[in-house]
């Protein structure tokens, strides 16, 4: 079977531009797995995937025209869907504080045993590390959860996350700082009181 | 390393080895009901924008009369005071007492 020729990013922009209607569906469903993988990672409660999605793109077509091409295409609307998730984060109402009453049976069995024991996690358990984690990122600020999931969960570098959104080194340093001490005292707290 | 570094770093590298088998690939349909809605915004009227802005200069109408029955308010209780008890409005502008 003979490979797909790469796609022609410049070709398409350049059609959109001239409101060529196919060449902008051609565009959005090759920037489709970048954006929903975005999306999917900093996912707010209770807003669906698809419309996050739908608002990054629509976004997208309407700032074209502001796209100098100082930065790849792709960066760029990573930028937008960064700052679509964020914006969504930011409406959300974070809880004052994080309880043991905020996890399931098997989250808080699983905290408990890493807390204690400070052993690494089964790999059985990797899915209710995975919500764990997802649940205590969701007490950080917006900005600072962003850097810390792109850090440690996707493993990225300062440079490829100032890239991604558009901050400085060292901003994201500083949000990474910040989240982490934020973190550290959730698990001060979380082992401080009793579990009920 | 503290102690709650090291609990955080074992729980995200449990949870980095969770593998998101979603798909990927756009919905049907998704792309012509986006590119539908990113042309028809393009095209439209200039109309539609006065609507956006005038709520904005509705509110900020509404803020300032607000701001300027606030400040009169202060005014006109101060010069209610300075009238002596037995003059009205009405005697005090057509000087009839």
């Amino acid at each position: 079977m003979p490979d797909e020729p790469p796609f022609d990013l410049a070709g398409c922009l350049e059609r959109v531009r001239r409101n060529d209607q196919q060449a902008a569906r051609e565009l959005v469903e090759h920037l489709y797995p970048l954006v929903i993988r975005i999306v999917r990672a900093r996912l707010p409660r209770r807003v669906p995937e698809e419309d996050l999605a739908q608002e990054v793109f629509l976004k997208m077509f309407s700032r074209l025209h502001q796209y100098q091409g100082s930065v790849p295409f792709t960066h760029w609307v990573s930028r937008i869907a960064v700052t679509t998730c964020i914006d969504h984060l930011r409406a959300q109402q974070r809880r004052p504080e994080f309880r043991w009453a905020d996890l399931s049976e098997n989250e808080a069995n699983l905290l408990d045993a890493v807390m204690t024991n400070e052993r690494a996690v089964a790999p059985d358990d990797a899915l209710e590390a995975s919500e764990l984690v997802h649940k205590l990122l969701n007490q950080l600020k917006p900005d600072d959860r962003l850097v810390i999931q792109m850090l440690d969960l996707e493993q990225r570098s300062i440079a490829e996350i100032s890239e991604h959104t558009g901050w400085n080194t060292t901003l994201v340093k500083v949000r990474a700082f910040r989240a982490r001490r934020k973190l550290q005292k959730m698990f001060r707290e979380l082992q401080r009181k009793e579990r009920t | 390393m503290t102690p709650e570094d090291k609990v955080w770093q074992n729980l995200v590298s449990a949870a980095r080895s969770v593998r998101d088998d979603r798909t990927t690939a756009a919905p049907y349909g998704f792309a012509t009901r986006i590119v539908a809605q990113a042309f028809a915004a393009e095209s439209r009227p200039a109309p539609m924008l006065l609507d956006r802005f005038c709520w904005r200069a509705l509110s900020v109408a509404g803020l300032l009369a607000v701001a300027g029955v606030a400040a009169n308010y202060t005014v006109g209780l101060r010069s209610e005071e300075e009238m002596p008890l037995d003059e009205t409005a009405v005697t005090a502008v057509f000087d009839i007492s």
